[in-house]
């Protein structure tokens, strides 16, 4: 029995508080996509087995559970579904214990049923993990429009020798409610919560809540699914926490991840119904999404391993210089501004994760979430606002802008553009300019020295931030004084930069970058002399690509082995 | 990531193919150890087969450039592949220690 805040054990029989006679055997899984946790419930009467997963070994393990305590005490068998997602459901359909209406009855909310009974790839999310289902018998429907206006009590028999009675009725608090009768034991009690899905219900006993996916709704890669409902959402989080607030509820058993307490999950779900309220009209996320946004979170890995890789490297450099200095103290504490170990494990998760999805032609939407994983832990593992004392902020503010878009497309949002009028040359001249001179002059720096701390920032900044242009040779020459055109200035600025950076990190030694003007178009033209060959030139429907069209132009790019050009065409010009 | 080493004029080459990353890093770093251990001061990295370099990698050849810094010893890396030379470049590496096109243009100097 869960005493106090203690978690129900997974793998163990615990008795179901407030449900006398009634006990819970869960089944915790580690949080991935492939399959759910279960519970499997037993009274004198029945074995409920709540959400039997994704997995057929994890099905077949709860069956030996089921058929071990029939062989105790023979009973029906019910496998109900918080919702018909196929993480939750699909390991039943290879395992013979679940085959078979007269041993197993499938219960699930009138859509899910609906959809399971038409082996709907959409709904059951099939089609976006690159499954096909058969049709699914469901031999009880719950929260059935049928039954919504009926007040008393229902008998139904079933295949598997079961009789119950079924009562429905609308929670003072919100959700429509069945209550399932099995025998003289504990009641269960079905609440009707969509939003993740249509068919979402909270299943419970007791004090024990089973709340299917709802922890997770609102998360990137989750949010958008086919049947996903923000406004829906909302209200039922509101439903579950009033139904909590009614009291009675100690546990809440989550479909994925740990069990929590009730207090807990009503704090989560501030957040949860906080991140909701941000998400609306996101694109559904579906199988052809799933393909973009992997596409996009392979590109963005690749430039994110790139920046992460250059912002240490330049903090172990500024390091270095101060230990060179004699400032073992400051040295120790710049290397400590970011966590180089954490990057590069993650970084390397991620490789690894993509080249094994490759080599199986894994699903995308497996590849897009991982994606999200890693970027998640990446923006906790160093601090923008910080490095950019020390090393060019643009360096830091790309970093975070690549993860930012990345979470922005996996919520199902296009990553922000916003075409303004923008004067190119003198956007671009500025750009150059401070891409050429340094952030801290011989000035600044003797000013200083009568001040300590500031002279070490100082030092530290000029060691830092070393302009991108300074050693090579570089020119700027626009055809016109102003030629306006709209563009995302950030877009443009970022995608400049990295091909400034491309040039001068391939060791072009001259420069040069034009504005032109052809007919109607701006035409920005980047030329870098003896570069080597670089990845970067795969432009076409690539990262810089990508970043060109937001920009609000489109890129082309070619080399003929010793001079490497970039064309950057805005058409429209104001 | 594989380690060739080979002596030429005087000087170590540690000829290194492969990935520099989170788990090969600490294994160049015991190699080039065990050469300046041995007493050979003169170290160039021949890095014409590494495709990609993890901040791991970029704090072993610092590690590296500050056990070589006494009168007389040479560090210097060869042959980078522009990846590597980018990286190494736009963190500031290039001007610790000495980046050559060729074996030969480097021993040349030394």
């Amino acid at each position: 029995m869960p005493g106090g805040d203690a978690p129900l054990l997974s793998l163990s029989w615990h008795p179901v508080p407030g449900a006398p006679g009634a006990r819970i055997y869960p089944l915790i899984r580690k949080i991935d996509t492939i399959s759910s946790n279960s519970y499997l419930i037993q009274t004198d009467d029945v074995i409920l087995l709540i959400d039997p997963g994704g997995l057929a070994e994890q099905s077949a393990q709860l069956a030996l559970v089921i058929e071990e305590i029939r062989e105790d005490h023979d009973r029906p068998v019910f496998v109900f579904l918080t919702h018909a997602h196929l993480d939750h459901f699909f390991g039943t359909l290879c395992t013979p214990a679940f085959a078979h209406p007269d041993i197993a009855v499938f219960a699930v909310q009138e859509a899910g049923a609906a959809a399971l009974e038409r082996g709907d790839g959409k709904l059951t999310q099939a089609d976006l993990f690159g499954q096909t289902i058969s049709p699914v018998r469901i031999g009880l429907h719950l929260i059935t429009d049928e039954r919504s206006s009926c007040a008393v009590p229902i008998p139904l028999a079933f295949s598997n020798g079961a009789t119950v009675t079924i009562t429905r009725g609308q929670t003072r608090v919100g959700p429509a409610q069945e209550r399932i009768q099995f025998g003289a034991g504990p009641s269960l009690e079905v609440y009707h919560t969509p939003g993740h899905s249509p068919d979402s219900i909270c299943i419970r006993m007791g004090g024990l809540l089973c709340i299917g996916d709802v922890l997770f709704a609102a998360n990137p890669g989750i949010a958008g699914l086919c049947g996903w409902d923000q406004l829906a959402l909302i209200h039922s989080l509101d439903g579950i926490e009033a139904l909590i607030a009614d009291g009675g509820i100690d546990f809440i058993l989550p479909g994925h991840g740990r069990v929590i307490t009730a207090a807990d999950a009503v704090r989560m779900f501030v957040a949860i119904r906080s991140d909701a309220l941000a998400l609306e009209n996101i694109a559904e996320l579906n199988h052809e999404r799933a393909i973009e946004t992997a596409a996009f979170a392979e590109d963005c890995m690749e430039q994110v391993n790139e920046l992460f890789t250059i912002m240490a490297g330049r903090l172990y450099y500024v390091s270095y210089v101060m230990e060179e200095l004699g400032e073992d103290d400051v040295a120790e504490e710049v290397s400590r501004l970011i966590k180089g170990d954490v990057i590069d494990e993650l970084l390397e998760a991620f490789r690894s994760f993509a080249e094994e999805h490759h080599k199986r032609s894994g699903v995308s939407i497996h590849l897009a979430l991982k994606a999200g994983q890693v970027i998640t832990k990446l923006e906790r593992s160093f601090d923008g606002a910080e490095l950019a004392h020390i090393i060019d902020p643009a360096l830091a503010r790309r970093a975070a802008r690549l993860l930012s878009d990345y979470t922005t497309m996996l919520r199902g949002f296009c990553p922000p553009s916003e075409l303004a009028e923008c004067d190119l040359v003198r956007h671009l001249e500025a750009l150059v300019t401070g891409l050429s001179v340094p952030s801290c002059s011989d000035d600044d720096l003797l000013s200083s020295d009568d001040d300590d701390s500031t002279f070490t920032r100082l030092l530290l900044r000029r060691i830092g931030m070393q302009p991108l242009l300074s050693d090579v040779e570089f020119s700027f020459s626009a055809a016109e004084k102003h030629i306006v055109a709209a563009v995302d200035r950030d877009d443009l600025t970022d995608l400049i930069t990295y091909i400034l950076e491309d040039l001068v990190g391939t060791g072009a030694d001259a420069i040069t970058l034009q504005i032109n003007r052809d007919d109607n178009n701006a035409i920005i033209t980047l030329r870098g002399t003896v570069c080597t060959a670089s990845d970067a030139m795969k432009t076409g429907g690539g990262f810089l690509g990508r970043l060109c069209d937001r920009a609000g132009g489109t890129l082309t790019s070619a080399t003929d082995g010793k001079q490497r050009e970039y064309t950057i065409r805005i058409g429209g010009l104001i | 990531m594989e380690i060739t080493t080979a002596t030429r004029d005087g000087a170590t080459i540690l000829s290194v193919a492969g990935r520099i990353d989170t788990v090969t890093a600490p294994a160049l770093e015991q190699a080039i150890n065990k050469e300046i251990e041995r007493g050979n001061r003169k170290i160039l990295l021949n890095f014409s087969a590494v495709s990609y370099i993890s901040s791991g990698g970029l704090r072993v050849l610092l590690a590296t450039a500050k056990k070589l810094k006494n009168p007389g010893d040479k560090y210097a890396l060869c042959s980078l592949a522009a990846e590597v030379n980018k990286i190494l470049k736009l963190a500031g590496f290039t001007t610790i220690f000495f980046i050559y096109p060729s074996e030969g243009e480097a021993l040349a100097g030394w």
